[in-house]
Order: structure tokens, then C-alpha cells, then sequence
């Protein structure tokens, strides 16, 4: 019924490869970019942006650049937390050398470091695969850090080695920094995510994706059909890595405002990569939900009990939450091992012949 | 079709609900006053009993005085787990209707301060936070009476060499510090006062992984065999330092920790081996003071305490500790009180309350805390007060005060503070300066 897809032909082969072949998709992405650009703003409180909206758009974006290495390539990485680090960093010194230059250029261009310190620690993967290459992305994970506390001149020979936002103008509206509105910063965000989710949405499904995921389900086979495995490998870890860059540089001036080096250590990583899996490995849209499971789900179970009028103290909310955190994510994985975003597909097979099943 | 719309219509109730959740309605004749508390997590030891003397003493407040001057504090936990995310969530959660915001942490500060002109709401952060807030004309809204580590660092040293820093010439001092902004805090101080004073300082950080092994820390000091071992730690880090300086058989009477380094748990852990520990505090526990006795009426006894009697909570460091910041909070209300002739308090009054505190020894007298806290006052332009502290040291069974009041030395701290507040100002511009003429 609601996805019924009878009546909708296709006529020309671009047809066939248009986005979306079904014109529900179309429609259902309609209302989604409805509500991400004019209910949410209308409705959400700051509370709302800083510890829902904007935190998932950013690990969703970081998640996306992840899943572009692991679920499309196959390059297993443990770096990612770092690999944050390396843009948020790099954006803070080219907003602090260049004070008049634009924030957004300032971003994208931080990605590039990323892009290519990633591009760095990936070379091991022409060698190694699998586990063995997850430890050496691992060692990028803790070289990095170390590099974060230990490098005085990235953080301004801050007293505490931290970063800290300064307030950002641009066309002169603050976007960044103390002064900043959290609606801004919500468009900011969302107008870069969106971008990005564009752009990946058509590198992995054009040429250069289907090379990774040839490269991804079997390397030999790929090689031997000509594939070039240094650059389809390397180019894999650039995209990834100047994606998540650009993430690590929102999550710092977006969001945080303030950042240490500890913050970009090993639990970081594992939180971006528990959002790529629970989503579902080699799928955009699954970055988005998982976020959504594992960035929102708590900070809303948390308003529970306190808005159904159940008194309980804040550390018992906090313990019953993880708990109940780590049950969905099992629950969620023993009934769809693939992922939310294939949980999603299965729903939307099952819609499209709703209600006459075979 | 239809069922479509039914389906978009439903999902944009769905979806807009958890939007309208947060910001709790506040009552009319209370002052919320939140605390950013971690009773869960690797500092959960630490943070428990000074949570639980914070929410003890407003509590007692509130049952032996129906409230301050018949206005009821509403005093809120908000959890943390000592997670700068989780703190940042909360703040952003409690601020339309809070009064003051406990950070709770060094990295929540950090956060948080850049906030408190825009948001215009105090922050209080008892002997933490940056030690430039004492800087009342740069950071209008943060305070951090009534000693900052600057103070702490310059008096454990003017307590290890005797009363003159010059005595420790030659002699090399490990500073042993948790990994984080925090443990950070004392090092230009030191390295500044090591330059002056012909000592070397020799940072050896603990990683917030590695706090309960810290062999590898130990080693290193055997190694370099300084004359004293500072610690700036928290949490599990305080007990995993010193069991490991027992185990290496370090002479405890020359391992001096800051005011959060002196935990009675972690003490007790190591019972007699730990004689000779000292740490530096600006608070004294002292349970016969009336005061406590009012808590333990009012609160303990009537069951409404989260304390560990069995294990003697209520007699510890930390737990009074905690009550005495609360007592500043609620000293800090009553000034704005009586100056603005209203009952309940806002986040602007509190802090023209808090930076004209006045706690000298006749009021800590009837506030019934006298010893428990050395006197001192804030001002618009002083917002950490320097009250000083004492040298606690472990007996085997308790900490008792081993010095007399000490008193930092103005001059090194105060010319750092003015630097350190001048580059946060500039780093952040346009950041609002006051003149501080009253």
C-alpha cells in the first residue's frame, strides 16, 4: 500500500540508475529534509541541538567515513578517534594562523590533513588485511594521541593542552565559539553533513565504489580483472579519512568547543565504529541510524523517568540506561546480524508487497 | 494515499515528543541549585562522598531552617560520570532554570566557562577549575574560592622546604599527575618557581588508563630518585599511587598530594604503611563541630543521608569537605539575599553574592564551622578569596593537621594568573572584560 510499486516504469536506462528507483524513497527523503530543516528548528530547544540534533549529525558524518574504509573498502581501522583529532587540530591552527579565513574553507581543508595522515597509516593495508591491519591502525590511534598531548605548538602552548573555540564569524552571523547560536551551528552542521552524504552517495555508487567493493569481496579476484589495489586501497583511505577529518573538525567547533587530547583516545574510535556496525557496514544510511541508537537513544531514555514522574536517583538512571543500551544493541544484532540499515530493507521488502504477501 | 499522511503525521508526533522534554518548570519560592555529580565511573570513590556532603548540608538547610530565609534549595544531581560530554548534556539540560553550575571537573570547566557570558549564569568550582578564574575581572562568573592549585602547589612546597623555597636548591621533585587539564594545572607554577629556586620539577603523567597500574610511574621515579613526589591525582588514581609507593617501600613523609589527593578510603587501604603521607587541604573534618552535629541530626539520623556509616563516611576528609562547599554556596545565596532584598535568589544576584562573600572568623562561628575552614573573602576583582590551607597528614588511622594556617605567596601566582587570564581573553575575543569599580 504504501510502497506499492506498480504504475512506475521505466522508460530510459537513466531512469533505471536514477537515486531512487522507487518513488516512495523520494518522498519518504522529502519529509526527513522537512523535518531536518523546518520542524526541528522550529520545535528544539537548546538542550535539544547540543545534546541530540547536533552530536548525531556529527558522529553519523564520522560513522559515514568509517563505513566508507570498513563497509565499502574492507579495510578494517581502529583509527578513527585519532583521525578526528588530526582535523580538528588542523583546523584549529589554520582558524588560529588565519584568523580571516572563512570557517567552512577552514574545514575543508583540514580534511585534507586528515586525508593524508590517513593516507599514511593506510599503507600497511597494501601488505596486511584483516586483524593485522586493524593493529596497525592502532598504532596510529595511539601515536596520534600521544602527538596531541605531547606537541605544544598545536594547542598554542595552551596552559591545560587544550583547544578552545574562539568565536567564528562568517558573513556576519557567529557560527563558532561561546557567542554562537545553537540554531546556527545546527544549519552549519546539517548543510555539511548533507553535503557530504551527497558526495558519498554517488562515489560509492559510481566507478571508484564498485572498485572498493570489488577490493573489499576479494582482492585477488579484483587484481586480476585489472584493478589497481595501491590506488583503490589508498584512495579508499583518503575519502574515509578527509570525511572524518571534516567530522573531528565539526565535532570541536560545532560542538564541543572545547577539546583535549583525551578525547580523541580509543573509546572514541570504538564509538565510531559501533555506529558503523550497528547501522550496517557498506550502507549510508545506516550511519544515521546507528548514531541515532547510540548517540540519542541514551540522552532521551535519560528524560524518562523523569518525565513519566518516576523519582529515581541520577546515578541509578545512568547504570539502568547503560544496561539497557547494551540490550538493545544485542537484541537489535541477534535479530538483524547485518544492521539497522538492513533491518530498514527488510521492512521495506515486506511494505512493497504489503498487504498480499507470497 | 491517506494512510501516507496518517503515517508522516504520526511520525512528526513521534518525532517532535522527545523535543519537548527537557526544562523542568521551576517553582516559585526555591532556588535550583545543580550539581554535576559523578557517582558512577573510574572517580566514583572520590565523588561520592563530596557529593553526598554537598546534598547533606542544603539538606539540613532545608529541615532545620525550612530553607534559607523560608526560600527551599532545590539541590539536583545531574550525572556525569566525570564525562565531558555527559557534563556539557547536563548543563545545557539544567541552565533555564539554574541558580550556579558545579562543573565537578577541570574538562567541564573548560567547557563550560567560555558559556557563562553568554548564558550569564556563575560558575563555582571549589578548589578546581582553572587556577586564572581567581582573575574575577576576566572570568566575570567563575569562581574557584577558597584556594586554586596555584595556591596549593606554592604552599606544599613553602611546607616540604621548611618555610623558604630556597632550602630546595638542588633538590629534584616529581610531580606525579593524572593526564587530564587537571593534573596540568600546577605545572607552569612549579617550572617557574623550579627556575627561580634551583629545583627541578620532572612531570611524570598517569593516562586515565593506566591509574591503577602505575608500575610503570614507580619505576621511573625509583629511577630518578627525587627528594619528594607531588601528586595532582583523582579517583582511582590516589589509591593505585599509593599502594604502588608502599610496594616500592617510597618514604611516605616525602609523597605530598593536592586536596583531592587526600582521600581517608585510600588510605585505609594501606593502614599503618601510609604514616607519614601528607596532603595539602582548606578544609578540616572536624565531626563535633556544630554544624556537623546539626547534619547528623537532621540528616544522618533521620535517615535521609546516602552515607556509609559502617565505614565511617561521615568522619572523612572529603564528605566534610564537601558539606564546607556547599556551606560557600549557600553563604554566597544569603549575601545576594540580604544585598538584593529578595527571597529567591537569581543566577545574576548569586553572583554579586558570591564575590562579596565575607567569611572571617566570627561568621564561620556562627555558622558553627569554625576550624573547618580557614577564613577569607571574595571581591569583584579576587574571586578565589586565598584562605589558605593546612597540612594534613595520615596518622595510620586519620588525617590531623600537621601545620599551621599556610598562606601562598602572592607574587609568583599572581603574575602567572594575570598572564594566563590575558591569553585566555585573547584567545577567545571578543570576550567581555569588567573594571571591577564598586
Amino acid at each position: 500500500m504504501l510502497y506499492r510499486i506498480a504504475g512506475q516504469y521505466k522508460t530510459s536506462y537513466a531512469a533505471d540508475h536514477a537515486l531512487f528507483p522507487v518513488r516512495q524513497d523520494a518522498w519518504l527523503l522529502g519529509v526527513i529534509l522537512l523535518f531536518a530543516f523546518v520542524v526541528f528548528p522550529l520545535t528544539a530547544s537548546d538542550f535539544t541541538y547540543q545534546a541530540l540534533l547536533i552530536p548525531v549529525l556529527i558522529y553519523s558524518l564520522a560513522a559515514l567515513g568509517l563505513n566508507i574504509l570498513t563497509g565499502y573498502a574492507g579495510q578494517l581501522s581502529l583509527g578513527t578517534g585519532a583521525f578526528m583529532g588530526v582535523g580538528a587540530y588542523a583546523c584549529y591552527k589554520l582558524v588560529s594562523l588565519f584568523p580571516e579565513m572563512n570557517l567552512l574553507v577552514a574545514i575543508a581543508l583540514s580534511g585534507f590533513f586528515s586525508a593524508a595522515v590517513g593516507v599514511a597509516f593506510g599503507l600497511p593495508s597494501l601488505r596486511i588485511k584483516g586483524f593485522y591491519l586493524a593493529i596497525a591502525t592502532l598504532a596510529a590511534q595511539f601515536f596520534l594521541v600521544w602527538l596531541f598531548q605531547k606537541w605544544r605548538w598545536l594547542t598554542n602552548d595552551n596552559a591545560s593542552v587544550a583547544i578552545q573555540v574562539p568565536n567564528i564569524d562568517m558573513f556576519g552571523i557567529t557560527v563558532a565559539g561561546p557567542n554562537a547560536r545553537s540554531i546556527t551551528q545546527y544549519f552549519f552542521v546539517l548543510c555539511v553533513v548533507c553535503l557530504m552524504t551527497w558526495l558519498s552517495i554517488n562515489i560509492t555508487r559510481g566507478r571508484i565504489g564498485r572498485i572498493w567493493k570489488s577490493v573489499r569481496d576479494m582482492d585477488i579476484a579484483a587484481e586480476l580483472v585489472g584493478i589497481n589495489l595501491m590506488k583503490a586501497k589508498l584512495s579508499a583511505f583518503f575519502v574515509s579519512s578527509y570525511i572524518v577529518g571534516v567530522a573531528g573538525a565539526l565535532f570541536v567547533f560545532l560542538w564541543r568547543g572545547a577539546a583535549e587530547a583525551n578525547l580523541f583516545d580509543i573509546p572514541l574510535s570504538f564509538r565510531v565504529l559501533f555506529i558503523a556496525i550497528i547501522g550496517g557496514l557498506g550502507s549510508i544510511l545506516g550511519n544515521y541510524l546507528g548514531a541515532i541508537l547510540i548517540v540519542a537513544l541514551p540522552v532521551i531514555i535519560n528524560t524518562v523517568p523523569a518525565a513519566i514522574g518516576i523519582t529515581i536517583s541520577p546515578s541509578m538512571v545512568e547504570h539502568l540506561n547503560t544496561m539497557s543500551i547494551g540490550a538493545l544493541i544485542i537484541g537489535f544484532l541477534i535479530v538483524e546480524p547485518a544492521g539497522l540499515a538492513r533491518f530498514w530493507a527488510v521492512i521495506r521488502e515486506k511494505l512493497i508487497l504489503w498487504p498480499f504477501p507470497h | 494515499m491517506r494512510a501516507l499522511y496518517k503515517a508522516t503525521l504520526l511520525s512528526a508526533v513521534l518525532a517532535a515528543a522527545p523535543l519537548a522534554l527537557p526544562g523542568a518548570a521551576q517553582a516559585e519560592d526555591s532556588v535550583v541549585l545543580p550539581n554535576l555529580s559523578y557517582r558512577t565511573g573510574p572517580f566514583a570513590a572520590t565523588g561520592i562522598p563530596l557529593m553526598n556532603g554537598q546534598r547533606d548540608y542544603i539538606a539540613m538547610i532545608n529541615a532545620r531552617d525550612g530553607g534559607l530565609n523560608g526560600v527551599k534549595l532545590d539541590y539536583q544531581e545531574c550525572e556525569t560520570g566525570y564525562d565531558t560530554a555527559k557534563g556539557v548534556e547536563c548543563y545545557e539540560k539544567l541552565k533555564s532554570s539554574s541558580a550556579v553550575t558545579q562543573p565537578w571537573s577541570t574538562g567541564i570547566t573548560l567547557q563550560v566557562l567560555p558559556k557563562t557570558n553568554v548564558d550569564k549564569i556563575p560558575l563555582l568550582a571549589p578548589g578546581y577549575g582553572f587556577s586564572a578564574m581567581q582573575d574575577g575581572k576576566t572570568f566575570q562568573w567563575a569562581y574557584n574560592p577558597p584556594a586554586s592549585y596555584w595556591d596549593g602547589a606554592d604552599m606544599i612546597l613553602k611546607n616540604i622546604s621548611g618555610g623558604n623555597l630556597d632550602s630546595l636548591k638542588g633538590k629534584k621533585i616529581v610531580l606525579l599527575h593524572l593526564d587530564a587539564p587537571y593534573g596540568k594545572e600546577p605545572i607552569p607554577l612549579l617550572e617557574n618557581l623550579g627556575q627561580k629556586h634551583g629545583f627541578t620539577v620532572v612531570p611524570i603523567p598517569v593516562g586515565v588508563k593506566e591509574m591503577q597500574n602505575q608500575s610503570a610511574q614507580w619505576l621511573q621515579i625509583r629511577r630518578e630518585k627525587p627528594d619528594f613526589v607531588l601528586m595532582w591525582g583523582w579517583g582511582a588514581m590516589n589509591a593505585g599511587a599509593i599502594t604502588e609507593a608502599v610496594k616500592t617501600k617510597y618514604p611516605m613523609d616525602q609523597f605530598v598530594g593536592i586536596w583531592w589527593s587526600g582521600f581517608d578510603g585510600d588510605l585505609k587501604l594501606v593502614g599503618d604503611q601510609g604514616k607519614g603521607y601528607r596532603s595539602i587541604s582548606w578544609s578540616y573534618p572536624n565531626s563535633e563541630a556544630p554544624v556537623m552535629k546539626d547534619i547528623k541530626k537532621y540528616v544522618v539520623d533521620a535517615g535521609q543521608s546516602l552515607i556509609n556509616q559502617a565505614e565511617g563516611e561521615f568522619d572523612s576528609v572529603f564528605y566534610q569537605r564537601g558539606a564546607m562547599i556547599s556551606m560557600i554556596l549557600v553563604e554566597g545565596l544569603r549575601v545576594a539575599q540580604d544585598h538584593f532584598n529578595t527571597k529567591v535568589v537569581s543566577a545574576d544576584q548569586l553572583r554579586w553574592g558570591l564575590e562579596n562573600m565575607k567569611l572571617d572568623d566570627a561568621r564561620l562561628k556562627a555558622l558553627g564551622a569554625e576550624g573547618m575552614l580557614p577564613p577569607f573573602a571574595t571581591t569583584c576583582a579576587d574571586h578565589t578569596g586565598h584562605s589558605g590551607a593546612w597540612m594534613l597528614q595520615w596518622n595510620g588511622t586519620k588525617f590531623e593537621k600537621s601545620s599551621d594556617l599556610l598562606q601562598a605567596d602572592r607574587g609568583e601566582i599572581d603574575g602567572l594568573v594575570e598572564k594566563a587570564a590575558k591569553d585566555y581573553a585573547a584567545a577567545n575575543q571578543p570576550w567581555p572584560a569588567s573594571e571591577c569599580k564598586m
